[in-house]
């Protein structure tokens, strides 16, 4: 017989166990953990709302305190996921109004949520204290109002890069008097103008507020006052940076910056008008996190703000920053773990901006605790990739996007195979890699015997034939997620692969060459697998099965055919009597 | 001067511990014990502790009673948990029952730092488990949990 503890001493050990995966393992051990275990945990994350059903989740899970769930395919990023296609929150909030009545937390990614859910939260849980709502859509100020209205000890709200319908533009002044206990808004995505002395008086009255993310209709005149009442912030989102150039103004706002001596994270920055950026210099010394990813300013301004930010961990930035300025980060910035590069006009053949892949290579040199690339750039080498596999073998994400698709290596013409076959020989703990540019088959075979710990996986008008994606399904050991446009892949590679689409989250094709027969006989052989045909073009059940389909999006789940999709969307191995 | 008083805990086995009642105190339950006992409350019996984990019981409540502010507490409760499993898992059955938060907090940690990164397979073997699911019952848990619809 094992150790015999008493269920409230084994539930206190599992009150420090948070990571998933480690209570996942302990509710396996036996019976009588998985009770005690299932009775106690407080936070599920469900990383594809599809996977499981909400009936699922709360019937084994009935004291949950956090959720967390993602709806669409992270290729809705970029458009290719059309509206309606799903990810809505309605049946998932309808059942947890009932079952969970002290849920504190909600964070949603890429889902649709309706005002009228946002009410629901609003009055079912007393204790409702942080909701984030990341790429999310299909709600409007009203859904905001009434959070703002009845949720008593709202602790976060942040609404990051979410649409939301700006219909009467007031919701701010929403929150009672009493509401004293903000301590993060993320109100950057909202377009219309927010009340400013609401605003004001909430801040004023939030003494524990530390993180502020204004929208772009706060105007820069005002910002010293909102610092002034908020000198604690440690994270700020500025609103537009600009304003007529006017010395008093410099100087109020370079006082109210200088008050904040906790300030470690900057963002904003929208139509900067280089006259006020002095205004923060005094914290750059501190600053861990920049984001300027909306500052249309040129290299030198660019440069001279990253020199004065010894500290700086985390760095977005558009390609104004130029080669030039990436020499400065790479010897000014020796913490930096991130850097994401932004293109200024990515539909531009020649942008004019002299970011090349010479800047990637010198910050690859110059920081030696670099582990997250997201570059956007419209030349690459094979010579340029190896040496940054070289220079920086603890990269865990690698994300390069070649603006021109089939862009060859820019000095022998060649293709990129090489180049991100050393980076995925070197970085033996990439979880996140994106590809662009030239690629042959061979870059698979690589990818897929050398890329063990690779997670996920975009693959964008590449390959030659079956085999590049057969290398990828049969090789990389850890994928969880597959993403694939315009690339020549078709049936073989993922018919022969059927069971390892059942150890990943999912798998998105669009463009491809996959054939509707393909799809039918795929579900038919693995009935766990949703396997979803996306077709705009109408009437998939008149096509012989031989045509391709616009786009696949199959995904392991125990919740079985979904039942909300529209009219462009099938499962393949749902009984027709279901369809509407 | 005030003379300090002393409490005497005898354990399930009958081995019997003479210490301060301000160390006894450390304890909710031996101090609840005293308040509601009478006048002749100076032998607690607390049959679930074995003598040998009572001891070192004490010894916890000691330290944290007479040098509750002394720099090496924290170093004191980090070899204080460097003991074999079974001494662990005693100490957290006993700390529950006697309602001694501090040392519930810190052998429970410990021992949920060893259930860190660990296979479910690992932690059986640890902790001497038998598994009673059906290879069904493990199987269909299993997709629930690992085909990452909670991670």
């Amino acid at each position: 017989m094992g150790y015999s503890f008493p269920e409230e001493v084994l539930e206190h050990v599992f009150s420090f166990i948070s990571l998933h995966t480690d209570r996942n393992a302990v509710s396996l051990v036996c019976k009588s953990w998985y009770e005690i275990e299932r009775w106690c945990r407080r936070r599920i994350f469900i990383g594809n709302c599809y996977a499981v059903s909400p009936g699922i989740v709360i019937r084994r899970f009935p004291e949950v305190r956090s959720v967390e769930l993602k709806g669409k395919p992270h290729f809705a990023d970029f458009n290719l996921v059309p509206d309606g296609w799903g990810g809505y929150f309605y049946p998932w909030i309808c059942e947890m109004a009932r079952a969970y009545p002290w849920l504190e937390e909600i964070r949603l990614k890429r889902m649709v949520i309706t005002d009228e859910s946002l009410e629901l939260i609003s009055k079912s849980f007393k204790n409702f204290k942080v909701l984030v709502l990341s790429s999310c859509e299909g709600f409007s100020i009203d859904g905001l109002a009434a959070i703002a209205a009845n949720c008593r000890n709202l602790r976060e709200l942040d609404l990051r890069e979410s649409e939301v319908e700006d219909l009467s533009g007031h919701w701010l002044s929403h929150f009672p008097d009493s509401c004293t206990s903000l301590q993060s808004l993320n109100m950057s995505c909202l377009l219309s103008e927010v009340s400013f002395s609401a605003l004001v008086r909430l801040i004023a009255r939030s003494p524990n507020l530390k993180t502020l993310r204004l929208n772009r209709a706060v105007p820069l005149e005002k910002l010293s006052t909102l610092l002034h009442r908020a000198p604690q912030l440690v994270e700020l989102g500025t609103g537009a940076y600009s304003a007529e150039i006017r010395q008093d103004l410099l100087s109020n706002l370079t006082e109210a910056f200088a008050k904040c001596k906790e300030l470690e994270g900057l963002s904003g920055f929208w139509d900067v008008v280089p006259f006020y950026l002095p205004a923060f210099y005094s914290v750059c010394s501190r600053l861990t996190s920049l984001n300027l990813s909306y500052a249309t300013i040129q290299s030198p301004d660019v440069t001279k703000i990253i020199t004065q930010c010894p500290n700086l961990q985390r760095l977005s930035v558009l390609d104004y920053i130029e080669d030039t300025g990436l020499d400065a980060l790479s010897l000014s910035c020796k913490e930096l773990r991130e850097l994401r590069v932004f293109p200024s006009d990515p539909f531009v053949a020649d942008a004019n901006v002299a970011l090349t892949e010479q800047g990637l290579v010198s910050v690859s040199e110059g920081c030696s605790k670099l582990q997250s690339v997201l570059y956007f750039c419209r030349q690459m080498s094979n010579s340029a990739l190896t040496t940054i596999a070289k220079n920086r073998p603890n990269l865990t994400c690698f994300r390069l996007c070649i603006l021109e698709p089939r862009a060859p290596d820019y000095q022998t013409l060649e293709p990129l195979d090489h180049g991100f076959g050393a980076i995925v020989d070197h970085c033996k703990q990439l979880q996140r890699l994106s590809l662009s540019g030239l690629l042959t088959d061979r870059v698979f075979e690589y990818i897929g015997n050398r890329a063990k710990k690779l997670e996920m996986l975009s693959i964008a008008f590449a390959g030659d034939s079956d085999l590049g994606l057969h290398f990828v399904l049969s090789g990389c050991e850890s994928l969880r997620k597959l993403e694939i446009r315009d690339c020549p892949f078709g049936d073989k590679a993922l018919l022969a692969n059927v069971s390892k689409l059942e150890t990943m989250r999912s798998l998105w094709m669009s463009s491809c060459s996959v054939s509707l027969g393909a799809c039918k006989w795929l579900s038919q052989k693995m009935p766990r697998l949703n396997v979803e045909v996306i077709d705009e073009q109408g009437d998939l059940d008149s096509r012989p099965d031989s045509c391709h389909v616009e786009k696949l999006y199959v995904y392991r789940t125990v919740a079985g055919p979904r039942l909300d999709m529209p009219s462009f969307v099938r499962t393949m191995n749902q009984n027709p009597a279901y369809r509407r | 001067m005030t003379s300090s008083k002393t409490i005497v805990l005898r354990s399930s086995d009958g081995a019997t511990f003479e210490v301060d009642e301000a160390v006894a105190l450390h304890s909710l339950m031996i101090k609840h014990r005293i308040e509601t006992g009478g006048a002749d409350s100076t032998t607690i019996d607390v049959p679930e502790v074995t003598g040998n984990t009572l001891s070192k019981v004490i010894e916890y409540c000691k330290k944290h009673v007479e040098a509750p502010n002394s720099d090496d507490l924290k170093s004191f409760d980090t070899d204080f948990v460097k003991v074999d499993q079974a001494v662990l898992c005693h100490l957290a059955k006993a700390s529950y029952y006697m309602n001694i938060k501090g040392l519930l907090d810190l052998s429970s940690k410990t021992i949920a730092d060893m259930f860190k990164g660990k296979t479910v397979e690992q932690i059986r073997e640890t902790f001497h488990i038998k598994n009673d699911f059906t290879p069904e019952e493990e199987e269909e848990l299993r997709k629930e949990n690992s085909w990452n619809l909670f991670v």
